[in-house]
């Protein structure tokens, strides 16, 4: 398309073109504006019907083939323009604030913000646009006009706002290991120690984990289930270990002495026999962690769960820095050193693990220079993602090489 | 809410004092600004944006926004806008 030479342009005087008049000797910003043509119109100017077909006639537009429908923008006050925010959403997202939900925007001073709806958590990142964004409410679209204004008619608008950037969501990982740190400033160690004797201690209600803990409230919870916490007079407590232990070997040895089956552990003789030895709720607690509730004939039962049972004692007895031999061990929780004589089991559990991505790889291999697959895989399976496999992981973070024909995995950088 | 659409828009930056047009021809959406003219298209967002303004109560700064809009589609002007050119009167 030719374009026409900016220069030397006449003008037809009408009426409509307030005539041309030369750019005040006004700051270079004005002058800019005049020169692309932009009028410094007095007053604020809506325009009649016969100023539009003016203009489009000037323009080589036909009418006749434009919708009957014009719409004037002009812009609004300036103070609306300038506290307007555009957050981009998911489509779920977005369905939840058409249903009336909230989002919450979660983070300390010192955390990068992030967004969170009652499931899930998203990263916000601030994004530039290259192209200006108005926001213009009545704004209609060729569909939206369809064919039922069939009289040529002229509307004004206001732009409500402009923006050159919006925030955007991605979604992450909820940053839980926040949650594990806040409660382990106060472990519970039973009813009549001294430490519950005094209140200074610093306990968790609900709405203090959502406040401080950057991740959506079912994601929280989910957690809470994972790390056994419970709720003590309303605060959310998690058990020492070793009280936990405590607790634990009261059920099993019962189970023994009674000779019921792990499957079918009665709720109510547990409370009596141990109800003299721990709090109530907490025998019920430490029965909820390790089991799975349920009804029969209207007694309350519990299925043991064997697996989570071994893995707590497991975790027991490695807690005491002893090197067993043993040909097993357990996934996630310990690490088995096959060219140390006798062969060893040592503890490395994942939750002491960082959660960043960089910071997992630098410890695991500084515990353990060469890793097989098989090995490493408990150890960053957590942090997958939809996008991420385990082996996109260990593309990204780690190098492989062959060791005695099988393969291995080794840090990219050297570990101090 | 409110309904309306997103005009993007190449980066010109405003004074605040142009005036201008849309108009749809063909179904496509006609800009006329001052002395440019910019055809462009609807685009329907895939991830519709929420406007939020802060809602303060009174003075106090609450951290709270409000949704006032969301927005679903927009106009998109991408084109280098071309200069509307006056016809020279003619001689009789």
């Amino acid at each position: 398309m030719p374009q026409a030479p900016p220069t030397s342009r006449v003008l037809r005087r009408g009426s409509f073109w307030r005539a041309f008049r030369k750019a005040r000797p006004a700051s270079a910003f004005s002058q800019l504006l005049s020169r692309l043509g932009f009028r410094k119109a007095k007053r604020l100017n809506m325009r009649t019907r016969e100023e539009v077909e003016a203009t489009l006639q000037v323009a080589k537009v036909n009418p006749a083939e434009l919708l009957p429908v014009v719409q004037c923008l002009s812009f609004g006050s300036e103070a609306e323009a300038a506290e307007c925010r555009l957050l981009q959403l998911e489509p779920e997202l977005c369905a939840e604030l058409e249903a009336g939900r909230s989002l919450m925007i979660r983070g300390d001073r010192e955390e990068h913000a992030v967004l969170c709806s009652k499931d899930k958590t998203y990263d916000m990142k601030i994004a530039d646009t290259s192209n200006t964004l108005l926001f213009i409410p009545g704004c209609e679209t060729p569909e939206q006009l369809g064919a039922d204004k069939p009289t040529s008619n002229i509307v004004h608008l206001q732009i409500a706002g402009v923006s050159k950037n919006f925030w955007e969501l991605r979604r992450c990982r909820p940053k839980l290991k926040k949650l594990k740190k806040l409660l382990m400033e106060n472990p519970y160690e039973g009813p009549d120690t001294e430490q519950e004797q005094t209140s200074a201690n610093k306990k968790y209600t609900t709405e203090d984990l959502l406040d401080q803990v950057q991740a959506s409230e079912e994601e929280i919870m989910h957690q809470l289930e994972t790390l056994k916490a419970c709720q003590i007079e309303g605060y959310w407590r998690i058990l020492d270990f070793d009280y936990e232990m405590k607790l634990l070997n009261h059920v099993t040895q019962l189970i023994y002495t009674e000779s019921w089956s792990f499957n079918k552990v009665p709720l109510s003789v547990c409370l009596q026999e141990l109800g003299p030895l721990e709090p109530e709720n907490m025998i019920e607690h430490i029965l909820m962690s390790y089991g799975r509730k349920y009804i029969d004939e209207g007694d309350t039962y519990f299925e043991m769960n064997e697996e989570k049972i071994c893995r707590a004692i497991a975790q027991m007895l490695l807690n005491n820095a002893v090197k067993f031999s043993l040909s097993e061990f357990q996934e996630g929780l310990a690490l088995a050193d096959h060219s140390s004589k006798p062969e060893t089991i040592s503890l490395l559990n994942i939750e002491d693990l960082p959660e960043d991505n960089q910071e997992r790889f630098n410890n695991l291999f500084k515990i353990r220079e060469k890793w097989t697959e098989a090995d490493i895989v408990p150890y960053i399976q957590d942090l997958c993602s939809e996008k991420q496999t385990t082996g996109a992981l260990l593309t990204k973070y780690a190098r492989s090489s062959m060791q005695n024909g099988i393969k291995v995995y080794n840090s990219r950088r050297p570990i101090s | 809410m409110a309904s309306g659409t997103l005009v993007s828009w190449p980066g010109i930056t405003w004074g605040g004092r142009g005036q201008t047009t849309a108009g749809h021809f063909q179904g496509v959406p006609v800009l006329i600004v001052g002395h440019h003219i910019l055809y462009g298209k609807v685009v329907r967002l895939e991830k519709p944006f929420a406007v939020l303004t802060k809602a303060s109560a009174g003075e106090e700064p609450t951290g709270n926004y409000s949704v006032t809009a969301l927005i679903k589609r927009k106009l998109l002007f991408k084109t280098r806008p071309k200069p509307i050119i006056t016809n020279v009167a003619k001689k009789a």
